[in-house]
């Protein structure tokens, strides 16, 4: 077994206990600032990933998708959500409907939830536990972050790391879509990201804060 | 002849304890684009600690003078049962990790008693903060290593130090790494470093150890100084033992020592770095963000235990 295999192979079998971490530290995280940049390191976590198995696979496609994660997700998306950010000059809180702690809590709940959900279909279709459990565990979370927290930007970080999930499991258990869908489905969060940000921009024009919770009050 | 390294290890951590405490200044006065003083400052201070006299508040008891030297010595003990450079401790056989959290917290609790006795307000609040702090820690201290415990199987920390140094480097399992960030969360908070509390200031309404050490001078202080260093490198110890012991001299030969001496180095400096680095980037958090701090630390620690249910 060469150099490359061996560490291919580690990269595989300790990349979900990363995403673990980056899923509880962005649960946990005060501003919105750290949690885009714990969503690029999530995206190079899934990107070393996606290099490991194009290597132990010897799949080009793997290549160009793990090119196009280091681009779209890595780089683009965070360097966007971080000028929104800095440009809307609003507080740099998340303004979440729970403390830090109760978050953390919540998401090692969601962890275990995942994990106790996943050991039957592992088993049955000989996949990678762990790794299966942390795309679920990134869905749940995603979705926990879009309804706790009140600022449109942590919705679009919560979508984000919902899609992260998603996109993990496609690569677990089917070893990746083909290219195209890939690229459409790259396109399609890159063009919605800006949207996104185009969007909130509106929103804090209109009615000088982002607070999600208080476009309630339009109601006629 | 293991008896022999037991004792040189013990020693080591308490003589290397200051040096290790005037490289973190250093480094974060490089950091912050100062010069620094000498890495050898502190054991400067403690000698001209021990030679001053020792004044004692006239409101204080027999406890002000006894509480320094059963922090000092609760915390050499606790030091006895840590592995530096063998998979062996001089009182590993005599008490496992549970022992080695409880000797902390008596230390603790005797500074914080003796806070009190000396009668300024100041002590009284540091003493209370810490009594908080300390509270709130031990849950995730004992949790994480609970989690190591069941996983290595034993409850001595020798032979948990032996059992992550015999596997393979880079076979991380889920609850090493939750433990680790527990207890690396833990240790900043148990050491009173910055985003907790504040080492360097004796001047802010939110300081918590030097409120409690406010009242104390000359060789009184010396001990309190050094029990706290001590303890700073003995958590860092812990954490190089638990969660990275490889390099640890699996034989007494004199080339298996060297590297241990060698490899314990290394990652000692590794955890200046960060820890200076951290320092320098993070601010500290207010006094009721602590509790929020801890919980999170609290819940990663669960997190470990319950992952013990799915290690491989």
């Amino acid at each position: 077994m060469g150099v490359v295999e061996f560490a291919a192979a580690k990269t595989l079998a300790s990349s979900a206990v990363f995403l673990f971490i980056t899923v509880l530290l962005i649960a946990s995280a005060k501003r919105t600032v750290s949690c885009i940049v714990l969503f690029a390191v999530q995206c190079a976590v899934i990107t070393a990933q996606i290099v490991a198995m194009a290597s132990l696979r010897h799949s080009g496609d793997a290549v160009a998708v793990a090119v196009m994660v280091l681009l779209v997700k890595v780089l683009a998306i965070p360097y966007a959500l971080l000028r929104v950010s800095a440009r809307l000059k609003v507080s740099p809180k998340v303004s979440a409907a729970t403390t830090p702690a109760q978050s953390a809590f919540i998401a090692a709940a969601l962890i275990l939830l995942a994990f106790a959900v996943v050991q039957p279909y592992a088993r049955d279709f000989a996949l990678d536990s762990e790794m299966l459990a942390a795309a679920t565990a990134m869905v749940l979370t995603g979705g926990f972050l879009m309804v706790s927290r009140r600022k449109a930007l942590m919705q679009v970080v919560g979508l984000l790391v919902l899609e992260n999930g998603i996109f993990l499991l496609a690569l677990t258990t089917t070893f990746g879509m083909p290219l195209v869908i890939e690229m459409g489905i790259f396109f399609d969060l890159l063009i919605w990201v800006l949207l996104m940000g185009v969007f909130i921009f509106r929103i804090r024009e209109t009615f000088a804060h982002v607070d999600v919770s208080r476009l309630r009050r339009l109601r006629g | 002849m293991t008896l022999g390294i037991d004792v040189i290890q013990v020693l080591l951590l308490i003589v290397i304890a200051p040096l290790l405490r005037g490289m973190i200044g250093r480094v974060k006065a490089r950091i912050q684009n100062r010069r620094g003083a000498s890495v050898f400052r502190p054991y400067a201070d403690l000698w001209k600690l021990f030679r001053k006299e020792d004044l004692v508040p006239l409101t204080a008891s027999f406890l002000f003078r006894l509480c320094p030297i059963v922090l000092f010595a609760a915390t050499l003990a606790a030091a006895a049962f840590v592995p530096v450079l063998h998979a062996s401790s001089l009182l590993g056989n005599t008490g496992d990790f549970i022992l080695l959290v409880y000797m902390l917290a008596l230390a603790r609790f005797f500074l914080v008693l003796g806070a009190m006795d000396g009668g300024s307000s100041f002590g009284g609040m540091g003493a209370s903060r810490e009594a908080l702090v300390s509270t709130l820690a031990e849950a995730p201290l004992l949790l994480a290593m609970i989690a190591i415990a069941i996983v290595s199987h034993s409850a001595s920390i020798a032979s948990m130090v032996h059992w992550t140094a015999v596997r393979d480097p880079f076979q991380l399992s889920p609850v090493h790494a939750f433990a680790l960030v527990a207890l690396a969360m833990v240790t900043i908070a148990e050491t009173g470093r910055v985003p907790v509390d504040n080492p360097v200031t004796h001047l802010e309404l939110t300081m918590i150890h030097e409120a409690m050490v406010l009242e104390y001078s000359g060789p009184s202080l010396a001990l309190i100084e050094w029990a706290n260093s001590i303890k700073l490198t003995l958590m860092f110890t812990l954490l190089i033992g638990l969660f990275a012991p490889w390099g640890i001299a699996a034989s007494l030969s004199f080339f298996g020592l060297g590297i241990a001496v060698a490899t314990f180095a290394l990652k000692i400096a590794i955890l200046i770095v960060a820890l200076a680095a951290l320092e320098s980037g993070v601010a500290k958090l207010r006094m009721y963000l602590v509790p929020q701090y801890l919980g999170i630390a609290c819940a990663i620690s669960v997190l470990a235990v319950v992952f013990t249910v799915f290690a491989r």
